[in-house]
């Protein structure tokens, strides 16, 4: 495997701002890999997606995409890459068909439009107009849009906001296939599930700066409480009791527990994404969803 | 096909299912109507005014449409990361804004012909339209990607028109003395009239002709290349 996207001291700074929004970071994106990138808003995560698809290219710092220059990159950079951005992107007025016939006609390999629309439920409102869609459809849509030229590396921001459970798992399972098959991902969310559920390695940005990078897995441990939680009914009460991780095989007390008691559930002190964005970040991910709004 | 046509031929369809075409026809329709209750020479004399009407006015208006519906549905976010050029883009779009002027100029050519037998050197106009359309659709590129919505872009080009068009119309109208019509050469608005006029009435000003023909081409390849270029795709980034 290669990698990706290779970024090296990446500074960005708007035209009309006074400092940085982009303040030094570096990372790499393996290829095969889903790589989520986490944070509150206005911490540069679509600064820096946008300069990973060449939409800002006034940046400093090097940027190698399989091991070339991403500035020297011409058009066909294009043909390698799919985006799927998080609000609609499609001309409201045409069908759904019509807009994915539109785009598919730029590139030189594209996938079955028919087979993608009907895997993500869409294909028997093909000749629907997409500003008749719902908000859901649309996101559904979109996803189709960038999985149009069978890319290479598939940008995603908050790629199943908006969608039902049954919908955003499909959208999800397509996701993972299209890793098995060797794709590359760049996901930006503050869906902690969707993370949970994908990525293979994150990076937490915060104020310009990437401060974590690591697998969903490390940082559980890293940020977890190592201990074990018991719930057991006592006298027809729910009663629980904490035991250490560490030497929990020959703890007397924790398996006299188990043992004796009736137990409900056993949990260790594994801490989830949503505790852990909330620790690097510092921002509360209902206050970051308001923010997103 | 190759991807500039691809990219027009969408473009020329979206004006269609955006409405923007048939209701440029159903303008010029208006304008046919009142060629039936005038003489040939009164139409001779107005066919230049509606003309340029359509190319300095309802060319930026539809750009103005159809770029803020675009920017609405953010599909032009969406086709800055197609693997097309940003020059054919915006290429395509300009062609599209050229055509609204060039189907008014047809329009109106051929009603004078089938209500008046009134004929002109067509070429000449089609060459003059297509300068003068490029230009404007320059303009209404630097009036739509300044401005944050319909309304605003509305307002910018009433403020164009008052300062550029509106002293041509009186000029056309004899109410400013032709001597001072150099002066006027400067607003892209009067150039633009004055090669249309040229061509329909068959009166030429060589010295006049090649300084419209040459001010509105070097004027619209400074605004594409130093306002439209730059800050289109900097309007397509932030979205």
């Amino acid at each position: 495997m290669g990698t990706a996207f290779s970024v090296k001291d990446l500074h960005f700074r708007y035209p009309s701002s006074s400092e940085d929004t982009i303040k030094g970071i570096n990372f790499d994106v393996v290829e095969g890999e889903i790589f989520g990138l986490l944070g509150p808003s206005g911490a540069g995560k679509s600064t820096t997606q946008k300069i990973l698809v060449k939409l800002l290219e006034d940046y400093r710092g090097g940027i190698k995409y399989f091991g070339k220059d991403l500035k020297a990159m011409g058009h066909s950079f294009y043909e390698e890459i799919g985006v799927g951005f998080e609000v609609p992107v499609h001309f409201t007025k045409l069908t759904a068909l019509e807009n994915m016939q539109f785009f598919a006609g730029f590139y030189k390999s594209t996938a079955n439009i028919q087979e993608l629309m009907e895997r993500v439920g869409l294909w028997e409102y093909r000749n629907m107009k997409v500003g008749e869609y719902s908000k859901g459809m649309k996101v559904r849509l979109n996803f189709v849009r960038a999985m149009l030229n069978n890319p290479r590396v598939l940008f995603l921001d908050e790629v199943t906001n908006g969608l039902d459970p049954k919908n955003a798992r499909i959208i999800k399972d397509m996701i993972a296939e299209y890793r098995d098959q060797g794709g590359t991902v760049f996901l930006t969310t503050h869906l902690m599930n969707d993370v949970e559920q994908l990525c293979d390695r994150v990076a937490f940005c915060v104020d310009g700066n990437l401060i974590e990078v690591s697998t969903p897995r490390d940082l559980k441990l890293k940020y977890g409480k190592r201990e074990v939680k018991v719930e057991y009914r006592d006298n027809g009460a729910i009663a629980s009791a904490v035991f250490p991780l560490d030497g929990i095989g020959f703890n007397e007390e924790f398996q006299n527990l188990l043992k004796t008691a009736n137990i409900e559930t056993i949990h260790s002190g594994e801490t989830s994404m949503e505790e852990i964005f909330i620790i690097v970040t510092g921002v509360e991910l209902n206050e970051q969803a308001n923010q997103a709004d | 096909m190759n991807k500039l046509t691809r990219l027009i031929r969408g473009e020329v369809k979206r004006l269609v299912k955006y409405k923007i075409l048939p209701v440029s026809l159903a303008t010029a329709a208006v304008w046919i109507g009142l060629f039936l209750f005038i003489s040939a020479k009164e139409a001779r004399e107005i066919a230049p005014l509606l003309i340029f009407v359509d190319v300095a006015a309802m060319s930026i208006l539809l750009l103005g449409a159809s770029h803020h519906l675009e920017k609405q549905d953010g599909t032009i976010r969406t086709m800055m990361v197609m693997p097309v050029s940003l020059g054919q883009i915006i290429t395509a779009k300009t062609a599209a804004s050229m055509l609204l002027a060039i189907e008014s100029a047809v329009v109106t050519a051929a009603a004078l012909y089938l209500i008046h037998g009134a004929t002109f050197n067509y070429a000449l106009l089609l060459l003059f339209v297509a300068i003068a359309g490029a230009a404007h659709a320059a303009i209404g590129f630097v009036l739509s990607l300044n401005s944050k919505d319909f309304t605003t872009m509305l307002g910018l080009l009433m403020l164009y028109m008052f300062v550029c068009t509106v002293p041509s119309i009186l000029f056309s109208f004899g109410i400013v003395d032709a001597k001072y019509e150099w002066l006027f050469m400067i607003s892209p608005s009067h150039s633009a009239s004055h090669l249309i006029s040229s061509a329909v009435r068959g009166e030429y000003q060589l010295a006049m002709i090649i300084a419209g023909c040459l001010y509105l081409t070097i004027l619209a390849a400074a605004l594409f290349r130093f306002a439209v270029y730059p800050k289109f795709k900097d309007n397509a980034a932030r979205g």
